[in-house]
């Protein structure tokens, strides 16, 4: 079952913070870590004490984190990593559009010998979704070398034994349900449910499944108050009933050309009714770096973190222990990287990926 | 751990003794621990204040039924030369629909000035900050809402029938959102859909000074007899979590309506008896407030959740239900 930090990360309630998921002591055979802090919706951040030389330690509380550096030797930062982690939304593609000179960086980075892992919050597709949304993007990449959150959410419950005879309630999309599928576990709800109406009227009872152990929330185009009432029941009145978020996005790039309201917004939903915080599988809780550390046996110093977002993707590179650069063709503008409210200093920042192929400074 | 096998006999006034004794083990040096209303407490109780505030979800009604003894409870009340108000969170009505609401079910003598729900409390936060007329306000929540903001000059967009709208999301298609919507206002809504998500969060992320304002955070209701509901904590919780900002609230617990309540009788709130069911909501609001407060076991919370050694909240008195207000005032003082 959970390990102490675990059962001690899911008992903090706080308004403002979300229990991380720290890595479980099942599936991996390193020490357990304490639970991380996300940002808050107001904007603080709470960064892991780091002890490597290089970077400043750590709250809140300390003098600001020392300024992030523009990107100019893209070769130098290359050759210091043997693997990076993309993020996918504002990094790899905007919407269904690919960014400029993804490929060729790709691919460069192969031909040195990188590994490429992607790791994306968006749980509406599988892993398998995904790898075909590459392929039709015309990008060489595994199934395997893809972490969604969708992926991550059905392999937590495996590290923590989930019973297979206990079902798990979601609010969010086809991702998710294909993946619990193939890991073998038993689920209700889904875009289905989105259909489901209610009319609030004297000696009318909802009912619901009393072997729910877990209610998984992600980001869900087809939320309603059924789905809400479903899980809030589940959560409050099965005994053990566990609240897991696959993220906790504010807003995502679902089109190339605006933002739309993330899964932080059904997330926050469920905390509203329930009054209490989820485990949180997707990033900036560090489960799928320390999943994919093991996996592929790989040093965390040795991966370099690359994201748009600065309290999803480099706080779950700074949480990890990876080096971290930040992209500006995503949700972040520099203004909002210089900004004096924001605490979260990325190692590098540059424009794209596509400036790792000019190995000298580039423009932003 | 301090035995609570004798929280059951609470209830009833013959165990008193019992109730004593419990209660002087729980006494902290700060806050005082609820006293179970008897004919004694409630006599001192009723001689200090001369208005009644009461919640209605859970303490009048749950969903559409009434509950037991109110009817008769309201009259006697006011049969004594004391006021009555009725403090309600939930922002599905306007006003004048809760005076029907109440009308419908045998208690035809509250009137709409008597009634003060938070779909009003929004409309006149609105007000009372001079919120300018030629910008709209983005509401998703009930009809309430948006007559009281009618009411109030102000032009509403959004509401029920955004429930039956539906997000495009190709590309080359962009979600537009009126630019001249200076707030939103969110409270409780059955009817809640990613559009006025995606709507209201363009709203406040994108209208410069745009409002975010919620009617009230309460997480669940009674919005039937048989269970409780997802409340408007929920919606404004979804809002919050994609907007990354906390809302303005103008309902429980926050006292902004009991400025207007003030103003309606032009006595000190000290005079005033908060009666709801719920802690966070009711009992802050009356602690906020200056006034009394009197939990009642109706609604949504039990004794044990009262007495449990994780809640702050204490109200000075607390009781079954709003009709052992009958049963008190009849019987003898000790």
């Amino acid at each position: 079952m959970l390990s102490r930090s675990v059962a001690s990360a899911v008992s903090q309630v706080s308004s403002s913070t979300s229990s991380l998921l720290p890595n479980s002591k099942q599936l991996f055979s390193f020490k357990t870590l304490s639970g991380y802090r996300s940002s808050s919706f107001c904007g603080g951040s709470i960064r892991k004490i780091n002890h490597k030389p290089l970077r400043m330690t750590s709250s809140s509380m300390t003098p600001r984190a020392m300024a992030s550096k523009q990107l100019e030797n893209a070769d130098q930062l290359i050759d210091s990593v043997e693997t990076f982690i993309f993020d996918c939304d504002g990094v790899i593609w905007k919407g269904d559009k690919l960014i400029e000179g993804v490929p060729e960086t790709l691919d460069m980075l192969r031909a040195k010998g990188k590994r490429l892992v992607f790791v994306t919050n968006n749980s509406t597709k599988s892993r398998k979704q995904y790898g075909k949304k590459f392929e039709t993007l015309g990008l060489n990449v595994n199934e395997e070398e893809i972490f969604a959150s969708s992926f991550a959410a059905a392999a937590y419950l495996q590290s923590i034994n989930f019973p297979k005879d206990k079902k798990v309630y979601v609010i969010g999309e086809e991702g998710i349900l294909k993946e619990l599928e193939l890991a073998g576990f038993q689920y209700l709800g889904g875009p289905d449910d989105g259909k489901k109406q209610i009319e609030l009227k004297p000696g009318f009872l909802m009912e619901h499944e009393h072997d729910v152990g877990a209610v998984v929330v992600g980001f869900d185009r087809y939320f309603n108050y059924y789905k809400i009432q479903y899980g809030t029941l589940c959560i409050r009145e099965n005994p053990g009933c566990l609240f897991i978020a696959t993220n906790r996005d504010a807003v995502t790039h679902l089109t190339d050309a605006q933002e739309w309201a993330g899964g932080g917004s059904m997330v926050g939903a469920l905390v509203g009714s329930t009054q209490r915080e989820p485990l949180v599988v997707g990033k900036p809780s560090t489960f799928m770096m320390d999943y994919l550390a093991d996996k592929f046996g790989i040093q965390k110093s040795q991966i370099c973190m690359v994201g748009d977002r600065l309290d999803t993707d480099i706080l779950f590179g700074q949480n990890g222990g990876c080096k971290t650069l930040l992209v500006l063709s995503g949700v972040t503008s520099i203004s909002m990287l210089e900004s004096p409210d924001n605490k979260i200093q990325p190692d590098f920042y540059t424009s794209k990926i596509s400036d790792f192929l000019s190995p000298k400074a580039a423009t932003v | 751990m301090i035995d609570l096998s004798n929280s059951r006999i609470l209830g009833k006034k013959k165990k008193k003794k019992t109730t004593t004794t419990y209660h002087f083990t729980r006494l902290s040096p700060t806050l005082m621990a609820p006293q179970l209303l008897s004919s004694r407490t409630f006599k001192s109780l009723f001689d200090s204040v001369d208005t009644f505030l009461f919640d209605c979800d859970g303490v009048i009604w749950k969903g559409e039924t009434l509950i037991d003894g109110v009817s008769q409870t309201l009259d006697l009340i006011r049969s004594k030369g004391k006021n009555v108000v009725f403090v309600t969170n939930n922002s599905v009505k306007s006003r004048r629909q809760y005076a029907e609401k109440f009308r419908s079910l045998g208690l035809s003598s509250v009137t709409q000035d008597e009634i003060f729900s938070s779909s009003f409390a929004a409309a006149m936060y609105l007000k009372v900050n001079n919120f300018p007329k030629d910008k709209k306000v983005y509401v998703i929540g009930g009809e309430g809402v948006l007559e009281e903001l009618q009411i109030a000059g102000f032009t509403g967009l959004g509401g029920p029938e955004d429930g039956e709208k539906k997000a495009q999301w190709k590309s080359n298609c962009l979600f537009e959102h009126d630019k001249s919507v200076g707030a939103v206002v969110v409270g409780l809504d059955p009817n809640i859909n990613y559009y006025k998500l995606q709507y209201g969060t363009l709203c406040v992320r994108e209208n410069p000074g745009c409002l975010f304002i919620a009617t009230n955070r309460d997480a669940v209701g009674h919005m039937t007899d048989l269970q409780e509901w997802p409340g408007a904590g929920c919606m404004v919780a979804a809002m919050c979590g994609s907007t990354e900002r906390e809302p303005i609230v103008v309902g429980k617990p926050s006292t902004f309506m009991m400025d207007f309540l003030l103003q309606k009788f032009g006595t000190d709130s000290s005079r005033m008896c908060m009666v709801g069911d719920r802690l966070d909501t009711d009992i802050l609001f009356g602690q906020n407030a200056g006034c009394k407060t009197l939990l009642v076991l109706t609604g949504v919370t039990s004794e044990s959740d009262l007495l449990e050694k994780g809640n702050k909240i204490e109200p000075d008195y607390y009781t079954r239900t709003v009709s052992d207000i009958t049963k008190l005032m009849d019987s003898p003082s000790k």
